[in-house]
């Protein structure tokens, strides 16, 4: 069940992915500590309002991948936080490949076209 | 699934999610505040960047809800509310439309719900489209065959996997145990394979097989209907191997049968089964009809290969028992029966075959008049969408897109159609009610008295229909505005358009009731004719009812019980004077008789077959008939007075046309005495108004015995008072003697054309309606057009132009709309009333009484309709209008 257009898809996707396996590696974590984790990694490449991350979020959580519950931050703040399911961990693998596969028929298209860019 | 049902939880929780959300959201940017002030940042630039970093938290939030609930039903919601609201502001509006919905959604669930009981609903059998009934035609009553008929067909294993048969469905003296009392249930025999092969299964117990049904009399069981076990045994399971009595047979009870099952008479419902070789009758006479017979066809074998068949048997059969009857008349009647072959899926009904044209015309009527109503809405929106047209322009400039403003427009006609039909589902209760009343008890108990889902279910659809039907134009028409220019002008655009449109349906409501008023008129008019129908005699008031005693009794018995009978009921306070015929006039009953009239050509050949009434002395004063010519039978013509005979006008026409003395003739019935015509009678019509008047013949009851017929009081009061006191007499000749009802001839007559009344009655309320209806929606649109011209009508009026010709101008428009309409309507009427001509009595179907005063009826609603908009228009004051402007 997937829903708007070609495009936001493929972004939903990778977006997806991404605060998957960051929740993968750093276990449970809070919106904004995700927010930053995924602005580290990609170094700046990713333009993304850390507004963006909630929706997706929460599209997870209705897909039963993440779950949340209420607790407190380093901080002592009271905060959301989201950690991987079963079921999340399952996608990942999935995903995963899928990817591969995906970047290995986009290199074979582009190994040989000669002149990138 | 789990997505959506989150979603679907969040739509009810969604206060608390927003608190979260809201909360989730200022944590995250207190966070980040904090980092950037560790960085240095003041606290208001921490505080901005934080947001900034952020992105829109309203629209992240709007997304993030959209994402969470459903939106559609969260809009949808909102609609209703929105709808609601509106609709209550608009009382009158609302109710009229809900009311003139409710009339035309309920009218369709009353006929449809009697439609659905008598020609849709199927049997809960199985398989019931392989289910046929044999129908036998021709003379000596229709439908029942005899039993050797059944035996032969039973033969046909390559036409049918099985073949059963089942006697009429009687009210006979039942007791459950010996010391109760006796009381009457409907009782049923059946050939021994009836459930088997219907493919009914238990309740408890076991059911017949054909072991049950093989030697007469030998096969003493009962099985119960569930609702009769229900209600006379209070469902309790001792019942199985009960004795009980039927008629004079103790049979012991050995099983239920499945629920909801009421045998295949739709009008009748047994409440218990015996075997068919139960039954008093020689099994072995193939002239003795009492046996209906159903097969299930194979699979693969149509019905016209069945009829086929079916026709080469039965031909047969009856070469082979009349081919040889020295009787030539007898012969050729005997010979001449047929059987149809007919779907049995739905089950038996005497009522259906009778009345599924006009139930069938019936239904076609009220589509109309929910047309009709769904026109008036659609006028009364339009109506409302003009006076609304600046709050929708504000709107869609505000930014509403048009395809939510027709979503809303939508979702308001459905809750209009909604409430109509919920009112509509009530008038229905109460109407089917009132169409109940018109029917004979004789026609059975055909329809359901519960609420019936595919009704319930058919009632919401034609409401959704309808609300597509009149919501979608005006929701259209009505969403398509200019807002800019709606607004600059300050009044509406485009309302050229809109009363073209209005004035197209009102076009259209006319042709409606048009249709609908011209069937009234032909249904009313055939009543009359009816009606009209000259009967004979003049005492209508006269009580009658039939006397029925055991077919097995002896003549001298029977006349000695009935004789006593009848002095006791002459002695009954209040009864004048009393008489006796057999069948009696009206109540349905036949008995025929082949005779010759020496002399007339019409008998030379061979003996003709007429009608024959056996009757007591003064029937005919009773009736207020008196002779023609001669005399009636009085007290002298006995057993062992010389035989004698009176005959009708019809008689006399058929073998002695001609002939200024028929009291010189004779006729006789065995070729060896011959029996002089003493009187000759008016014609009465007892087979019923609509059928020719048959050749009778009436001879001295004391002279040809008879174990039934129907008793006449003079009395001076009603049947209804006199019913203790006949029912105590009757009882006293013992549970074998039974008795109808006592009603007077009047309500006979009323009942044998119940029919023709209810469709009359019914049609004209469904014309009335149309009016009713068509005279709002004129009325609204002249009184709007009038409104909106009224400018130029005062220039005209202040330019000198004459009140009376204002008045005209109105009128003329009005009338102008429904000549149109007439032009439409009449023209499919026409086409329409062919259809209905087989239900017609005496009357043609393009009768031209009904269709001019359909259109006089019309033009007069059009001007009444007009009246008071154009009497507004004559009275205007032009300098009022005019500087209103």
């Amino acid at each position: 069940m997937s829903t708007g257009t070609a495009k936001t898809d493929v972004l939903q996707g990778t977006l997806d992915l991404m605060v998957l396996r960051t929740l993968e590696t750093m276990g449970p974590q809070h919106g904004f500590g995700l927010a930053k984790r995924i602005q580290q990694i990609s170094e700046g490449m990713l333009d993304l309002n850390q507004g963006t991350l909630y929706p997706a979020l929460l599209r997870l959580e209705q897909r039963g991948w993440v779950r949340s519950s209420w607790g407190a931050s380093e901080s002592n703040r009271r905060a959301k936080f989201y950690e991987l399911t079963r079921a999340g961990r399952r996608q990942i693998e999935r995903e995963s490949q899928d990817w591969e596969r995906t970047v290995a028929l986009m290199a074979r298209f582009l190994r040989p076209a000669g002149p990138a860019e | 699934m789990s997505a959506i049902w989150k979603r679907l939880l969040a739509f009810f929780r969604g206060a608390r999610l927003d608190r979260d959300l809201d909360e989730e959201i200022a944590a995250h940017l207190a966070m980040q505040e904090e980092e950037f002030r560790q960085k240095g940042m003041t606290a208001a630039e921490a505080r901005a960047a934080a947001r900034r970093e952020f992105g829109g938290v309203a629209q992240t939030a709007e997304i993030y809800r959209e994402r969470r609930g459903l939106p559609w039903l969260e809009t949808a919601a909102k609609d209703v509310r929105y709808a609601l609201r509106g609709l209550g502001r608009n009382r009158g509006f609302s109710a009229a439309a809900v009311l003139s919905l409710a009339l035309g959604i309920g009218a369709n669930t009353a006929i449809f719900s009697m439609y659905h009981a008598l020609l849709l609903q199927r049997l809960p059998v199985r398989h019931p489209e392989q289910l046929v009934t044999l129908y036998r035609t021709g003379g000596w009553g229709r439908g029942f065959s005899s039993y050797p008929l059944y035996r032969e067909i039973r033969q046909r294993g390559d036409l049918f996997s099985a073949v059963l048969g089942r006697s009429s469905v009687d009210k006979l003296l039942f007791r459950a145990g010996r010391g109760d009392r006796f009381e009457k249930a409907q009782v049923e025999a059946v050939t021994g394979n009836y459930f088997l092969a219907l493919g009914v299964s238990p309740a408890f117990g076991r059911l017949f097989t054909d072991d049950d049904d093989r030697t007469p009399k030998g096969h003493p069981f009962a099985v119960l209907s569930y609702d009769f076990w229900k209600r006379r045994f209070g469902g309790d399971p001792a019942v199985l191997g009960q004795a009980v009595t039927v008629d004079k047979d103790h049979l012991t009870v050995i099983g239920v049968a499945a629920r909801g099952f009421r045998g295949v008479d739709v009008d009748h419902h047994p409440d218990l089964w015996e075997p068919a070789s139960m039954e008093d009758v020689d099994f072995a006479n193939a002239s003795s009809n009492w046996l209906w017979i159903l097969a299930r066809r194979r699979p693969g074998v149509p019905v016209s290969k069945v009829q086929a068949a079916i026709d080469v048997l039965f031909q047969q059969h009856l070469a082979a028992i009349y081919g040889n009857q020295p009787n030539a008349a007898f012969r050729k009647t005997a010979m001449n029966q047929h059987i149809e072959v007919r779907e049995g899926g739905a089950g038996l009904s005497g009522l259906r075959d009778g009345f599924a044209v006009p139930l069938t015309i019936l239904m076609a009527a009220v589509g109309l008049v929910l047309l009709a109503s769904c026109a008036n809405v659609a006028n009364l929106l339009l109506a409302r969408g003009a006076a609304r047209q600046k709050e929708i322009a504000v709107r869609l400039s505000l930014g509403a897109t048009r395809m939510r403003l027709m979503r809303q427009a939508l979702i308001e006609s459905l809750l209009l159609a909604l409430a109509g039909s919920a009112i509509g589902i009530l008038l229905a209760w109460w109407g089917e009610q009132g169409l109940l009343q018109f029917l004979p008890a004789s026609s059975g108990d055909p329809f359901d008295a519960t609420p019936n889902l595919t009704v319930l279910a058919f009632a919401i659809a034609i409401a959704v229909f309808a609300a597509a039907l009149f919501g979608l134009a005006p929701a259209w028409r009505s969403s398509a505005i200019h807002a800019a220019e709606c607004l600059k002008s300050g009044g509406p655009s485009g309302a050229r358009h809109h009363s073209a449109f209005r004035q197209v349906l009102v076009v259209a409501q006319v042709a409606f009731s048009v249709m609908l008023v011209a069937l009234a008129g032909l249904f009313g008019h055939s009543l009359a004719a009816l009606r009209s129908v000259d009967l004979g005699f003049y005492n209508q008031k006269l009580v009658a009812f039939s006397l029925e005693m055991p077919m097995s009794w002896k003549a001298g018995q029977t006349t000695a019980v009935r004789e006593e009978f009848l002095a006791r009921m002459q002695s009954l306070p209040g009864v004048s004077l009393v008489s006796f015929g057999a069948p009696g006039p009206f109540l349905g009953g036949w008995s025929q008789g082949a005779l010759r009239v020496p002399g007339s050509e019409a008998t030379a050949h061979e003996p003709a077959w007429v009608s024959k009434q056996e009757i007591a002395p003064r029937f005919f004063d009773i009736l207020g008939s008196a002779p023609l010519l001669g005399r009636e039978f009085t007290p002298s013509d006995t057993a062992t007075a010389p035989q004698v005979a009176i005959v009708n006008q019809a008689f006399v026409r058929a073998f002695l046309p001609g002939d200024a003395h028929p009291l010189n003739r004779v006729l006789t019935f065995d070729n060896k005495t011959f029996v002089p015509i003493v009187g000759v009678v008016h014609d009465i019509p007892h087979q019923g108004l609509r059928e020719k008047i048959a050749p009778t013949v009436y001879v001295p009851i004391a002279q040809s015995p008879t174990f039934f017929g129907a008793v006449l009081l003079r009395a001076g009061q009603s049947g209804e008072s006199l019913l203790p006191a006949i029912r105590r007499e009757v009882e006293k000749l013992g549970p074998d003697v039974s008795a109808s009802d006592p009603k007077t001839i009047r309500q006979e007559i009323d009942e044998s054309i119940f029919q023709d009344r209810l469709v009359a009655t019914v049609g004209g309320f469904f014309g009335l309606l149309a009016l009713l209806l068509a005279a709002i929606g004129l009325y609204g649109v002249m009184a709007y057009s009038a409104a909106r011209r009224a400018r130029e009508i005062g220039i005209r009026i202040a330019m000198g132009a004459k009140r009376g010709a204002v008045l005209w101008m109105v009128l003329r428009g009005s009338l102008l709309l429904v000549i149109a309409g007439l032009a439409i309507g009449v023209p499919v009427s026409l086409i329409a009333a062919r259809k209905v001509a087989p239900v017609l009595f005496g009357i043609r179907a393009d009768d031209s009484i009904t269709f001019v005063s359909t259109a006089g009826v019309l033009l007069a609603v059009g001007l009444a309709a007009a009246f008071l908009p154009a009497r507004r228009a004559a009275s205007l004051e032009p300098m009022r209008v005019l500087r209103q402007e």
